[in-house]
């Protein structure tokens, strides 16, 4: 297993109390495979990312167990951590306008990993800078390695951070909502990208997403996460099939599809609850439509109904894909189509 | 390119403002109650031989004209002639002034290398006890009357450890180094006089940190609220993802995208310290502009009043062009557009 994360919490001091953000998550990613985030804004995607890299702030209390290649890193120094992070982790970020340092060179950011964390002559460096610019389809690598981020497209910048994450050929990379901030053709080409690099390296990646197209277009399993906890987590074509958790359903009844003819698009009602006000039982339950008595009193356990495909709900028993309760599958799945 | 014709430009520009502050100056000290001629001759003067100084110095012609004479002079190289040290004022400018540039050289160099980390580690620490500390001495420096400062750091230091000397540029008996900037520690370094040089550094120490209290805290406060603003962005956690460690993480990407502000507020700075170096070179009798300029506004000596302040306004001016131009070398975001 390339990465093990057992139970990891975290909690944000905010206003003088520690309010929590992520509760209890537990997933795997293998050698060579690629795993989804799934979510709306403010559910935690992001700051499970940032907790794996721990790039958290001051005031975070994080708990529970990382595992990556055997090392367990969640207990590491910060020393020991700079080691791996841009090493064998690396990460990319939503905005690449803003996650470049605009007074240094495209050759220079790329080179710093090197420098940081190989013992290459600068000559050596140099030569793999070149070959990264190349590697991420840059024209003209030999100017731009001397150039200024406020030279380059966004689309530019985001095949140069993701050079700068491929720098030492990490065995894990995290991807933060990488096309979010580019416009679709140019997403298009950094994810055709993407799978490029997948193709040739061996090494696991973590999508962070809101977007099921990206999810359908790069990942090989899906994790929906749901107002700081995991709800579902299946293969994606499993997942786009036969969605389980009603949240779930209701992220992909929002996706508009080509060639059906809808008044309206679907959409969930009410927003995400706010970290420090969690409800008791299961957080969806406000919004869920078939909401039952168990759902606002008791949290749902992780159920697996598949070999591969789990939920959180109590809608259904640990047997495959029975449904509990008032509601049948079938009512289920239209329960979100106005 | 562009570096060039932005300093061209700063440098004419540095003209209608001298022209501006000389005729301000010109004014205000014409209007000052007092007569330089009576001053000079005391009081047993005749009236026939307060006319005839009066005459001769230019002083019964309308101001529009002493000020044409004035101005003119300026472009051959002449301020005038004191009437105080009765000595050319360019003169008396070459050599109080060293004194001074040199004082407040080492008072900036002090804002440097205190302000800074002291701005960096305060940002850094946030809300940390290394951040209150700091802030709290940001603070005192800022609101420390510089006088009372200095008699301060006299008294314990000179009079009652005696560690440090409390007076002057050099110890007494000392003579000063060959001149060629007038700056004793440079003159004394360029001529290998290694005791003149470890004298005129312990004679700097007091006066410096007494000058330098304001502009470190102004510089700290500065650079803290600039480094918490840098430090908010995603670059800033690009590379800590790289691995970097904090150290070349704040002083290698955040301290460069923080310093612009700190640099417009050093030339700031610097201003400041040559205004303040008045008071500090009385508490400290360092013979320099101050002193000069305090001597002459009591007997006053207009063209030598002149002199320091147009002296001043272009040291000001030149500091914050040299720090303007800075920009170019710190931004290549300004050298594409």
């Amino acid at each position: 297993m390339l990465l093990d994360v057992k139970n990891m919490s975290l909690s944000l001091k905010r206003a003088g109390k520690y309010s929590p953000i992520l509760e209890d998550l537990s997933f795997q990613v293998k050698q060579g495979e690629t795993l989804g985030i799934v979510g709306e804004s403010g559910c935690g995607k992001s700051m499970t990312a940032l907790s794996l890299m721990q790039l958290l702030p001051d005031k975070a209390r994080l708990t529970g167990e990382v595992d990556l290649q055997g090392e367990l890193i969640s207990v590491y120094s910060k020393r020991r951590l700079e080691k791996i992070r841009g090493n064998q982790m690396s990460m990319i970020f939503q905005d690449p306008l803003t996650s470049l340092n605009p007074l240094q060179t495209i050759g220079t950011q790329i080179e710093e990993s090197l420098i940081l964390h190989t013992k290459k002559s600068k000559e050596e460096r140099r030569s793999r800078v070149l070959q990264l610019l190349k590697a991420v389809g840059l024209p003209r690598a030999e100017e731009l390695i001397d150039e200024y981020p406020h030279q380059l497209s966004g689309g530019m910048r985001q095949r140069v951070m993701i050079a700068i994450a491929m720098a030492c050929e990490p065995q894990l990379l995290i991807c933060d909502e990488p096309t979010t901030a580019l416009d679709v053709t140019i997403q298009a080409q950094i994810l055709e990208l993407m799978n490029e690099i997948k193709q040739q390296t061996n090494m696991g990646i973590i999508m962070i997403t809101h977007d099921m197209g990206v999810v359908a277009e790069v990942c090989d399993r899906v994790l929906v996460m749901y107002a700081g906890k995991i709800v579902e987590e299946a293969p994606v074509i499993e997942l786009f099939q036969n969605p389980k958790h009603p949240y779930t359903q209701g992220l992909l009844a929002s996706i508009p599809k080509l060639g059906e003819r809808k008044k309206k698009l679907g959409s969930i009602l009410g927003t995400v609850p706010t970290p420090g006000s969690m409800p008791v039982g299961c957080r969806f339950a406000d919004r869920c439509p078939h909401v039952m008595d168990v759902c606002r009193n008791v949290t749902p356990a992780m159920i697996r109904i598949k070999e591969d495909h789990q939920t959180a709900c109590w809608l259904y028993d640990e047997k495959e894909g029975t449904a509990n309760g008032s509601a049948g599958s079938k009512q289920l799945e239209t329960a979100f189509h106005h | 390119m562009d570096a060039l014709r932005f300093i061209g430009k700063r440098l004419l520009l540095m003209i209608p403002i001298l022209i501006g502050i000389s005729i301000l100056t010109f004014a205000i000290s014409n209007t000052i109650p007092g007569d330089p001629a009576r001053l000079i001759l005391g009081p047993k003067a005749t009236p026939e031989g307060l006319e005839a100084l009066r005459e001769d110095m230019g002083l019964n012609d309308p101001l529009y004209v002493q000020y044409g004479n004035y101005m003119a002079g300026i472009f051959q190289g002449d301020l005038g002639k004191s009437t105080y040290s009765q000595r050319p004022v360019v003169e008396d400018l070459l050599r109080y002034s060293p004194a001074t540039f040199e004082l407040t050289m080492f008072a900036m160099f002090i804002t440097l290398v205190v302000g800074i980390p002291f701005g960096v580690i305060s940002a850094s620490r946030k809300d940390r006890i290394a951040d209150q500390f700091t802030r709290v001495f940001a603070l005192i420096g800022v609101a420390m009357p510089a006088f009372w400062l200095g008699l301060l750091l006299l008294l314990f230091f000179y009079l009652k450890l005696g560690v440090l000397p409390g007076s002057g540029r050099l110890d007494g008996g000392m003579s000063p180094p060959e001149y060629i900037t007038g700056m004793y520690t440079i003159d004394a370094l360029l001529t290998g006089n290694w005791p003149v040089l470890y004298a005129a550094v312990m004679h700097m120490i007091l006066p410096g940190i007494t000058l330098a209290a304001v502009t470190v805290g102004m510089i700290t406060r500065m650079t803290r609220s600039s480094m918490l603003t840098v430090l908010q962005s995603d670059y800033i956690r690009t590379a800590f993802a790289k691995g970097a460690p904090e150290n070349r993480v704040l002083y290698g990407h955040a301290l460069r995208n923080g310093i612009m502000p700190v640099i417009t507020l050093l030339g700031m700075a610097f201003g400041h310290a040559l205004g303040g170096s008045v008071l500090v070179e009385a508490v400290f009798s360092w013979p320099g502009l101050g002193q000069y300029a305090v001597n002459a506004i009591n007997y006053l000596d207009f063209p030598a009043v002149m002199g320091v302040t147009l002296l001043i306004a272009v040291m000001f001016i030149i500091v914050n062009l040299i720090v303007d131009t800075l920009y170019f070398f710190i931004d290549p975001r300004l050298k594409h557009n």
